[in-house]
């Protein structure tokens, strides 16, 4: 009873978190005076700029999910499945540029590019090479995860009577549509969703006109209206991964005492193995080169802590914050979804990742629309506000880490608990918890990352003098010097990577020797 | 009076109708072993005693008052006071031997003194004392067994539910243990249910054999 309790009171705290403003901007857009008027709708969708502008983001976001699905799919087959020398290396270094603010590549590029007389890099297809490397370890990452979820049995059961290639062919490949399919719509998605880069490098697309039209005329009407077809997006994607991910249940043999088989390279090693670190290089590596040769020299960087180092702090600070609150909810939900307590369970789980899934913008500015009233200024008007956006935002991640977790602990272990008569909160407390540290403390890496880097929610709710290193970096490129910008990316770049390389040293060095369940 | 008794009992997971209209009373002090093939349904009914999944109908007894009826739990497991030992026996790995013996002790409230007493007691009985430090990871499977064993057993339980037990263990170690429990049975008098699909070890230990087949009613 107090478990379901408990979980019903998180979930009705996420839901006026992250649901009510939307509701309450949904509200207030189809009314006028208290009665039922489309007009900001009929209005917005009758001028021909805004189906431009779509035009524009359907162009850059099927290009960007195209291209780094196929890329990233191989990879992640390349990482997860063979043997490939340097491996794990090169999955951490693909993931670096998800893990910065996508714009700093952009900046980076540009830099670059500009001092080569290299105009064209503006505009389309600089945000397609730019995102194309941000979202690059999305579909390779959700490759290997479910590659890890192929039964190895089945495999091995393929080989007593084939070769790899045609257990490969049949068997694995098969399992690994529905990573590809999900790998699309998700960075399609998300590149719908992201517009500090084609902000940058001045390509009109969707999200930027709802942002300009709320933070220039501050009238939260077109910009809802605006909104509207970005949240469309995000329940279509939500509906076609409900349709291609219930059937199946991924019981992720990662954690199992079951390896994954590894199919030999052969002579083909090495190469690819060179290529692969070439092309790394180009599109990881080449960029912070340039950010920190550009930066010069020590001057820089004081000057930088002098113009941000306030910022920096801020964005330290909201970041930790938030990343611990986002690991409470994530947990909770996780457990609620993994063990189904609640009738709305599922319910749970749609509404995490539809918020994910919607831009940032649009969870701003239902923020903005519900908390800016007089009465509820102590949301508006201070960070709780910032929080209350990223935690709607990213609680899906944490959520998904903590689910995925809770998986690989045997029921058994918290129903011993209950059979020695513990208590819900004494078996969360004594049991669970215990047993899956190691999973919160990596969920509580993703939550800090994310919300470290993020521009699309931050942007548009931060209160008066409370900005972040990516909004102050970001407001800089209008008048700054490239120097100045580029030791402030520096600094972002360091400030995320450095606490998460620790926090993972320090779970590989406490690694248990031997996995807890077998005995 | 009863110890347990199952009116009715039908649980299906989806099309798959696992327990079908079962009944079963069980007698204090008697030694009930379910025997029968893997897939039956044995694990599915003593979750159902213990309390983890309610029936979809009929009404489960316990000392006579019913603690599960037509799909409401009435009684959780951790007011049911039933030790159970389950079949990867669900040693806590992060806790110590000692640690895994007192946690339940400690949720029910039981004081420092007695408490260590208690666990002495237990160590004893199971010839386990010298290992309290020891991680479960560090035992043998015949010691995590009892380990188990004792775990559930400190509580004091008046009915003791276990579940294939002994199956990952060699022959020798299974027989040995078989008595070890079978002596522990009769020291402190517990109601045990006990399923095993190995023929030998229901016959050694039941007083009463049930035979389970698919989409059964016994
Ligand atoms: N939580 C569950 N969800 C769906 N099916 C289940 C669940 N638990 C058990 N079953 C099914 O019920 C049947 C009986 O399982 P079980 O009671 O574990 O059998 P036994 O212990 O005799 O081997 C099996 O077909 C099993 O697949
Ligand atoms: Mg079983």
């Amino acid at each position: 009873m107090r478990k379901r309790l408990f979980l019903m009171l998180v979930i009705i705290l996420f839901a006026v978190i992250g649901v009510l403003p939307l509701l309450f901007m949904l509200f207030k857009s189809v009314t006028a005076d208290g009665e039922l008027n489309l007009s900001v709708f009929t209005e917005i969708l009758a001028t021909k700029h805004q189906w431009i502008l779509m035009y524009h983001s359907l162009i850059l976001s099927s290009a960007v999910a195209l291209l780094s699905t196929f890329a990233g799919v191989l990879l992640g087959i390349l990482f997860g499945k063979t043997d490939l020398p340097f491996r794990r290396f090169f999955t951490v270094l693909f993931v670096i540029p998800l893990l910065i603010p996508p714009y700093i590549f952009a900046i980076s590029w540009s830099d670059l590019l500009a001092g080569l007389n290299y105009e064209s890099f503006f505009g389309l297809m600089g945000c397609i090479m730019v995102l194309f490397s941000v979202f690059l370890p999305v579909p390779m990452l959700l490759t290997i995860f479910f590659l890890h979820t192929v039964d190895p049995r089945l495999e091995e059961a393929g080989l007593l009577a084939a070769s790899w290639k045609e257990v490969m062919t049949g068997i694995t490949l098969p399992l690994l549509i529905p990573a590809v399919i999900l790998s699309f719509m998700l960075v399609f998605i998300l590149s719908f969703g992201e517009f500090s880069v084609a902000n940058f490098l001045r390509y009109d697309v969707y999200p930027v006109e709802s942002f300009t039209l709320f933070a220039a005329f501050y009238d939260a009407g077109p910009a809802i209206a605006a909104a509207l077809p970005l949240a469309g997006a995000a329940l279509l994607f939500l509906l076609a991964g409900e349709l291609f991910l219930r059937k199946r249940s991924y019981r992720p043999y990662l954690f199992s005492r079951y390896k994954v088989l590894t199919v030999k390279l052969g002579p083909l090693r090495r190469r690819l193995a060179f290529a692969i670190a070439l092309f790394g290089f180009v599109i990881v590596i080449v960029p912070m080169i340039i950010l920190l040769v550009n930066s010069g020299g020590l001057e820089n960087y004081l000057e930088a802590f002098r113009r941000a180092g306030d910022s920096m702090f801020r964005s330290l600070g909201f970041a930790a914050t938030t990343a611990t609150l986002m690991t409470f909810f994530g947990f909770f939900i996780g457990y609620l979804v993994h063990t189904k307590a609640l009738a709305i369970w599922r319910m749970a789980d749609a509404v995490t990742i539809f918020l994910f899934a919607l831009p940032g913008t649009v969870i701003g500015i239902g923020l903005i629309s519900l908390w800016n009233t007089p009465w509820t200024n102590i949301v508006y008007g201070t960070p709780l506000i910032v929080i209350f956006g990223l935690l709607a935002k990213y609680t899906a991640l944490t959520g998904k880490v903590s689910a995925v977790w809770l998986a690989r602990i045997p029921s058994s272990m918290e129903e011993a608990a209950q059979a020695a008569g513990a208590g819900w909160f004494r078996r969360i407390v004594f049991i669970v918890i215990p047993l899956m540290w190691r999973g919160l403390a990596v969920a509580w890496i993703v939550g800090y990352i994310f919300s470290l880097r993020d521009t699309s929610v931050t942007m548009l709710v931060y209160p008066p003098g409370q900005d972040t290193l990516p909004v102050r970096i970001f407001t800089l490129m209008a008048n700054g010097s490239p120097e100045l910008i580029a030791a402030l990316c520096v600094i972002m770049i360091t400030i995320t990577l450095l606490p998460a390389a620790l926090l993972w040293l320090i779970l590989k060095t406490t690694a248990a020797k031997v996995s807890l369940w077998q005995r | 009076m009863a110890t347990i008794t199952l009116k009715n009992i039908t649980k299906s997971y989806g099309q798959n109708k696992v327990l079908d209209n079962v009944s079963l009373t069980v007698e204090a002090k008697e030694r009930i072993v379910i025997f029968g093939p893997s897939g039956c349904g044995k694990t599915t009914l003593l979750r159902i005693i213990a309390g983890f999944v309610a029936p979809d109908s009929g009404t489960l007894f316990i000392e006579d008052e019913p603690v599960a009826d037509s799909g409401v739990i009435i009684k959780t497991p951790q007011e049911r006071n039933i030790g159970m030992v389950f079949q990867d026996l669900a040693l806590w790995p992060h806790m110590s031997v000692k640690e895994n013996i007192a946690f339940g002790l400690k949720a029910k409230g039981v004081s420092g003194a007695e408490r260590e007493e208690r666990i002495r007691e237990m160590l004893e009985l199971v010839d386990m004392s010298g290992y309290e430090k020891r991680k479960p990871s560090q035992l043998s499977g015949g010691e995590q067994q009892r380990v188990a064993l004792a775990r559930a057993l400190v509580l004091e339980p008046k009915i003791l539910l276990m579940d294939e037990p002994l199956s990952s263990l060699d022959a020798k170690l299974n027989i040995r243990l078989r008595k070890e429990i079978l002596s522990l049975q009769q020291k402190l008098g517990f109601t045990l249910v006990y399923v095993t699909h190995n023929e030998d070890e229901a016959s050694d230990i039941a007083t009463r054999l049930i035979r389970m087949d698919f989409g059964n009613s016994i």
